[in-house]
């Protein structure tokens, strides 16, 4: 089951959502837009290896905004903290976003209950886009889970600013793992 | 989902607690991958590799086919087949906004790779993550075509004549 927005303003109020900065006026019917941070991370590597850390550059984006070309990956971030130990929330692109041919994530909607920070947008673009800094980008849903909650603990946690992906970590314990 | 893989209502074979997180299950890489070769005319042409336990090295913009390692269903959920935030931090997309899996479908799920930066892929390798989701409403038997393959399988949409008829029932 999904929350309505007028749920979602509730469960804010409640505490049981957290999404700060807070502005009623962001709330959508089932969802909150969400707007981009100003850090973007570029990889610097020729062919990206989970095993390995990845070498990256962080760049600001100036207010006359950046341009992104036609199949240009990065990463971005929200500018609101959000996370719930109640619901689960999924990131969406604004159909706005979208019409620009702007991924702004990469098969991976699913934040955790119980991760709490800034988001990571992992921004794919299938066509030239300029982006600007706190530009209404994305929007977070909230789902009610079935059966019992176990919260996250994962590396992840009270992110910041955009976070590049930590697989390395993931290689060093429990890859290969074998039936 | 740890309670209703004992109850036989969710399968993921093989299946290991510590795969489980808060609210989706980590699913493998398999071994077997298709990289795309030729567009004939009329469909895409894919040649079949076995990835090499030194890794495989996919370009940015084509598509690959490739399966879970595990066999992945239920009789009672419906399933969305996602990727990892670690995978998506790097750019790589598991599926091709085609995530929803069928109340009772049951098989090595068909993933659909692009990347948007050169990356490397290991055999048996994390990859990406499943969830489930309560139905509302009776649920009819899954009575596709893929649902039951446990091979990377190529697009069926073209095969027949009636799929593309627009007057076709």
């Amino acid at each position: 089951m999904i929350l309505t927005g007028n749920k979602i303003i509730e469960e804010v109020e409640s505490g049981k959502i957290e999404i700060t900065p807070f502005d009623k006026n962001r709330i959508t019917t089932n969802s909150y837009d969400l707007s981009l941070g100003e850090t973007i991370i570029r990889y610097k590597a020729e062919v990206i290896d989970p095993k390995v850390e990845t070498p990256y550059e962080e760049i600001k984006i100036p207010s006359d905004g950046m341009v992104l070309n036609q199949g240009d990956f990065v990463l971005g971030h929200s500018n609101e903290r959000i996370g719930s130990d109640f619901y689960v929330p999924m990131i969406h692109g604004k159909s706005g976003t979208a019409r620009m041919g702007l991924f702004v994530h990469v098969t991976a909607d699913l934040i955790d209950i119980g991760s709490h920070g800034v988001t990571t947008f992992q921004l794919y673009a299938t066509l030239p886009v300029r982006l600007y800094p706190g530009i209404l980008i994305a929007q977070v849903s909230f789902w009610v889970p079935f059966g019992d909650i176990v919260l996250y603990k994962g590396k992840y946690q009270n992110s910041t600013g955009p976070r590049p992906s930590m697989t390395y970590k993931d290689f060093k314990y429990d890859i290969f793992k074998k039936d | 989902m740890k309670e209703e893989v004992k109850n036989g209502h969710i399968t993921i074979d093989p299946f290991s607690l510590d795969q489980v997180n808060p609210n989706s299950c980590n699913y493998r890489l398999g071994s077997v991958l298709k990289v795309f070769d030729k567009f004939d005319g009329n469909k895409s042409v894919f040649r079949e590799i076995k990835i090499p336990e030194k890794g495989y090295v996919l370009e940015p913009r084509k598509m690959y086919l490739a399966t879970t390692k595990e066999v992945i269903g239920s009789s009672k959920y419906a399933m969305s087949l996602i990727g990892r935030s670690s995978m998506g931090r790097y750019g790589l997309f598991l599926q091709c906004s085609a995530n929803l899996g069928h109340t009772t479908s049951k098989h090595k799920w068909t993933l659909e790779i692009v990347a948007a930066m050169p990356i490397k892929l290991y055999p048996g390798m994390i990859i990406g993550q499943v969830s489930f989701w309560k139905n509302y409403g009776s649920v009819e038997k899954y009575s596709g075509r893929y649902g039951f393959l446990n091979h990377p399988q190529e697009s069926f949409a073209l095969d027949k004549q009636e799929n593309y008829d627009p007057n076709r029932k």
